[in-house]
């Protein structure tokens, strides 16, 4: 008798254990419904909700504009340094992530292939530190890239493809802050590579899309400030990416489109301009190359 | 003392139970961006962005800022699978504190059920998408509605 209440007992907690892990798994069932209630603890204060998030773009994107305005290939302007080993920190490795991004995208666009070739490592050797080189493994991508290789349009879709499963991966494990440092870093060396390339073509549409990429800085910087509160390393990113808005801002083309305010019109920087601006980037990549 | 071990035992099931069931979340990721991925041919991805909204008993405006540059081309594919309930899409071409704003694309003649939504945008510097989240006034304290909504950008 006591064996079998004692059965009746242990048969009735595991069914019910078994209903609870039951309706729990359920859910992962696709719904044809989306309805979505969230029970909610009483005592705990709601979180409060931000009421203006980014989306920024790809370094791709960055590269592939500046390549339609007529940006040729320029040997050694890449980041020099090849040993990704060499950034410990997080802060450092997402930068520099967004450093070989860009110039990823560069020397694909100009079929460097055997630079694309590194660059695609490095990245790669960024991501697995960051934990998240499993990206590079999701629909075959190293090995697509590597069998692609001089068919530049294949490349940036597999690229394009790329910034897809880490923008995916990103979000999944809440980590978006990483999303805006990789970019801040992408486009402080997409700028770099402009203005290097410009300082011998003197290039007018150039020019013009180097100015056109400082519209941008905004948003990278409201972007960062955005995530501050998660990452406070990034503070000094924010005080980098602010000192360039502020040598922008104090150049008189700059000044002049302001007061004209005719957003549909193109500033063209004079070249002794582009130089303070270059000297100002030059100075935030050193830092961040540097990690 | 069986007995307790017993009701320690339901008492863990359920809690993992329940855990789970309050950590559930409808917004299949993988599924929505497949979905965004295919009508954005033939243009290339370029971003994509999730946003979590909850229902509450006050209506919301959450507002994400797209920069984007003149003379690109540009589609964006909304997806709205994700949401329990239609919440209001505009994209303007100013931020929401402009004191005037023409909104450049609207969701509001769009079919019921229609969850996939596509708009080649116009020339522009920036685009600013609101989502418009109406009040429920069966949120409580302990229960509320709770989904996703994502776009996705592209560009040629």
């Amino acid at each position: 008798m006591l064996l079998n209440r004692k059965s009746l007992a242990l048969k009735g907690t595991m069914l019910i254990a078994t209903s609870m892990l039951f309706v729990a798994c359920g859910s992962e069932t696709p719904k044809e419904e989306s309805t979505e209630v969230v029970a909610v603890d009483s005592t705990v204060v709601e979180e409060e909700v931000e009421t203006t998030s980014y989306s920024l773009p790809s370094p791709l994107q960055i590269a592939s504009i500046f390549k339609k305005s007529g940006l040729k290939y320029k040997d050694g302007i890449t980041s020099s340094q090849k040993d990704a080993a060499k950034y410990t920190t997080n802060l450092a490795k997402a930068l520099n992530l967004g450093v070989y991004s860009a110039d990823l995208s560069y020397t694909v666009l100009n079929k460097q292939n055997q630079e694309a070739m590194n660059c695609m490592k490095l990245c790669r050797q960024l991501a697995d530190n960051l934990g998240m080189g499993s990206v590079f493994d999701q629909g075959n991508l190293s090995a697509r890239f590597e069998k692609n290789l001089g068919n530049e349009d294949s490349l940036a879709y597999i690229i394009a493809e790329l910034q897809m499963v880490t923008d995916m991966y990103l979000d999944e494990n809440n980590q978006q802050q990483i999303t805006s440092i990789v970019f801040a870093g992408a486009w402080v060396e997409s700028l770099y590579i402009g203005s290097k390339v410009y300082e011998k073509s003197k290039g007018k549409d150039l020019n013009s899309k180097l100015s056109e990429q400082m519209t941008i800085l905004g948003s990278i910087i409201s972007a960062l400030k955005a995530e501050e509160k998660k990452d406070a390393n990034i503070t000094g990113l924010i005080a980098d990416m602010e000192s360039i808005k502020a040598i922008y801002d104090s150049l008189d083309s700059v000044k002049k489109y302001n007061e004209a305010a005719n957003e549909d019109a193109d500033v063209t920087l004079s070249d002794e301009e582009v130089t303070k601006l270059t000297t100002k980037i030059e100075e935030v990549r050193t830092k961040i190359i540097n990690g | 003392m069986k007995k307790i071990y017993y009701i320690g035992i339901v008492a863990i099931a359920a809690l993992v139970g329940f855990t789970t069931i309050q950590t559930q979340d409808n917004c299949d990721k993988k599924a929505i961006t497949t979905a965004c991925k295919k009508k954005m041919e033939p243009f290339k991805y370029d971003s994509q962005k999730f946003t979590k909204i909850n229902f509450t008993k006050k209506a919301q405006q959450l507002e994400v800022e797209v920069p984007v540059f003149i003379g690109e081309k540009y589609r964006i594919v909304f997806n709205t699978s994700g949401l329990p309930k239609p919440v209001s899409i505009n994209i303007y071409t100013k931020d929401k504190e402009a004191k005037k704003r023409e909104a450049i694309f609207t969701n509001k003649e769009v079919k019921a059920g229609e969850t996939i939504l596509v708009f080649d945008a116009p020339r522009a510097r920036k685009m600013y998408i609101d989502y418009d989240v109406p009040a429920d006034s069966t949120a409580s304290p302990t229960q509320k509605l709770s989904g996703c909504v994502a776009f996705m950008v592209g560009y040629k």
